[in-house]
């Protein structure tokens, strides 16, 4: 590079040249626009009425915007809100649950000596290695003989439990990192174990139970497959489910209006969740939170 | 207390087993057990049982009504004549070979942007990992939209810059539909990728580059013999994670063309959901299940190698 002169260093300490600012300028602008619009663009989509996203644009009515999509959800057809409603149901119930699960093992496995102990938890972490993508036609069946399918309950438990092991991991390495003493003085003060959870360690793992309950909560929202083939009763469709047979059904005549209302109610959530708990989204990549 | 007494005392104490003495007494492993006991048994009855089942399954013909017949290795030896299967598992490598590279590298240049402490980039980061966070499915249906003829923005745009005439129907063409799900997913999945590798970049110790400043080395030279190197076992990981997701693709092909037109677009998972819950027959569609397993064990297997050594 030739210009060399006004160099000043970033944090990472490299050279900072007027080159290299302006193509983080371009760069970053360009790369932004490329994320950042097509989410916009959703979501302006979904203000518009159905007739006029499926035709070609005319300057006349493309601008002209209403919240029909999002009144419809509730008056018009595929139940809509219903699935929406269902879908927070689960999706908060698998964040509760899951953080309390994990919790609780993420402590045994932690503090507590016993035999199975490392067996245990390597079963936990070999679980891991299995795809439900994989086990979905037994899982199905089996499901169906303990009266879990066609029921949010079923649902909850199997997403639930496809967060259990990551969940685990991360509770485990919450508690390893609490200095021992702080629990043997509460155990002389004569606490019980729930209570040293619940008091005395609470601050301490709040950090890691939220990064649980926050990818419990976002996987079990957009969970589609399981979703897809556990539940048939249209009445208990998560939102995914019911948007895919809102499509489906009314195939050549579909009102893509509703879609892009649908698609701006599911990512609401996300959006939300991410923007205000990013440093607890990212401290789970780190313990390996994310398949694919 | 005499010391005979003490020694008595102590005697059994020592004669025990040695698991025996470390039993604490304000962590007892009975308590550690029961503590640990309602998440294994959630995975034991979801993962591990079903695990078994498939394999039990797989030896059957498993009807939904009737007899259950056992039929020995015949579903794994029809694997092999499989048409169906064999085309969607072809299919599934292409995709993966497809979105593979363009996922790191596009998740690399996002990292090279945001690393730094410059103005903006927690703004970046942020933006870049959103269609990640929103998720497939939903990414799935507004690509659905979009991809409408005439209508769609990504025919509208693509008219505009005089590639095509904007009436291209994506999804009920093999090729243009395999082209579009993957450009969507490497644009929706390589902020994960991002992710991974800036937390990498980050902990490169930065004294590396100051003396590779001083030494003169370019820019360029820095990124293939300094972070590239040290980043070797995060851009595996980000590798393996990808794959495993490419391997597994369901959603997205699902949403967007079934599968269709034809079997043009099954992938994998696509095919044995098909095979199991469209035509019913379980025996067979799990036999192919437990091939999948193995397969993705193995992947995740190296995953879970690479995040371990990392710590």
């Amino acid at each position: 590079m030739t210009v060399v002169a006004p160099a000043s260093r970033t944090s990472s300490g490299r050279r900072e040249t007027r080159t290299k600012r302006l193509l983080y300028a371009v760069g970053g602008t360009g790369a932004f626009l490329v994320f950042a619009v097509p989410l916009a663009w959703a979501l302006f989509r979904s203000l518009q009425p159905g007739e006029v996203i499926v035709a070609a644009p005319d300057p006349a009515a493309f601008f002209d915007l209403t919240a029909e999509n999002f009144t419809a959800l509730v008056t018009g057809p595929g139940n809509l809100i219903r699935s929406v409603g269902n879908s927070l149901v689960v999706a908060l119930s698998c964040a509760v649950l899951t953080t309390v699960l994990a919790t609780a093992a993420g402590y045994g496995f932690a503090r507590f000596r016993f035999r199975s102990g490392p067996v245990l938890f390597a079963l936990v972490v070999a679980s891991m290695m299995v795809p439900f993508q994989a086990i979905l036609t037994p899982l199905y069946l089996q499901m169906n003989i303990m009266r879990l399918t066609d029921s949010l309950l079923g649902l909850v438990l199997f997403t639930t439990t496809l967060n259990l092991p990551f969940g685990v991991l991360v509770m485990r390495n919450a508690f390893s990192t609490i200095p021992g003493e702080l629990e043997d003085s509460a155990h002389i003060d004569g606490a019980g174990t729930f209570r040293i959870v619940t008091s005395v360690l609470r601050p301490l793992i709040t950090p890691g139970a939220a990064t649980v309950a926050l990818y419990a909560f976002l996987a079990a929202w957009t969970e589609f497959l399981g979703a897809l083939t556990f539940l048939t009763d249209t009445d208990l469709y998560t939102l995914p489910v019911a948007m895919v047979n809102l499509q489906q059904e009314t195939y050549g005549e579909i009102n893509f209006g509703y879609i892009a209302a649908g698609s701006v109610i599911a990512m609401i959530p996300c959006v939300v969740l991410y923007v205000a708990l990013q440093r607890f989204y990212v401290a789970g990549l780190a313990s390996g939170a994310v398949k694919g | 207390m005499s010391a005979v007494t003490a020694e008595r005392t102590s005697a059994p104490l020592a004669s025990r087993p040695r698991t025996a003495r470390r039993h604490s007494l304000t962590h007892p492993p009975r308590v550690g057990l029961l503590l640990v006991a309602p998440a294994l048994a959630m995975i034991a009855v979801f993962v591990l049982a079903p695990l078994l089942f498939a394999l039990g399954i797989s030896f059957t013909n498993w009807p939904l009504i009737g007899e259950v017949e056992f039929t020995g290795f015949t579903n794994y030896v029809s694997i092999g004549s499989d048409l169906g299967f064999l085309r969607s598992v072809l299919y599934t490598l292409l995709y993966t070979a497809i979105v593979t590279l363009p996922i790191l590298v596009l998740g690399y240049a996002l990292a090279v942007l945001v690393r730094s402490r410059r103005r903006g980039a927690t703004l970046l980061r942020t933006v870049f990992f959103l269609p990640f966070v929103v998720g497939l499915t939903t990414l799935s249906f507004v690509t659905l939209l979009e991809a409408q003829p005439n209508s769609g923005a990504i025919n509208l745009v693509l008219a505009a810059l005089g590639i095509t005439d904007g009436s291209t129907a994506w999804l009920v063409d093999g090729p243009l539909a395999t082209a579009l799900i993957s450009g969507m997913v490497i644009w929706g999945v390589s902020g994960l990728t991002m992710l991974l590798l800036m937390s990498g970049m980050q902990a490169i110790p930065r004294e590396v580059y100051e003396s590779a400043d001083l030494d003169g080395a370019s820019w360029w030279q820095q990124e293939w013999r300094i972070t590239i190197p040290m980043l070797r076992r995060t851009i595996a990981m980000s590798l393996v994670i990808s794959v495993i997701g490419s391997l597994l693709a369901f959603t997205q092909f699902y949403v967007l063309t079934k599968g269709g037109p034809g079997s043009a677009t099954a992938t994998v998972v696509l095919y044995i959901y098909k095979r199991a819950f469209v035509q019913l027959q379980l025996g067979a569609a799990t036999a192919l299940s437990v091939v999948l397993v193995v397969v993705v064990a193995l992947v995740t297997a190296v995953q879970l190698w690479l995040v371990r050594g990392e710590e």
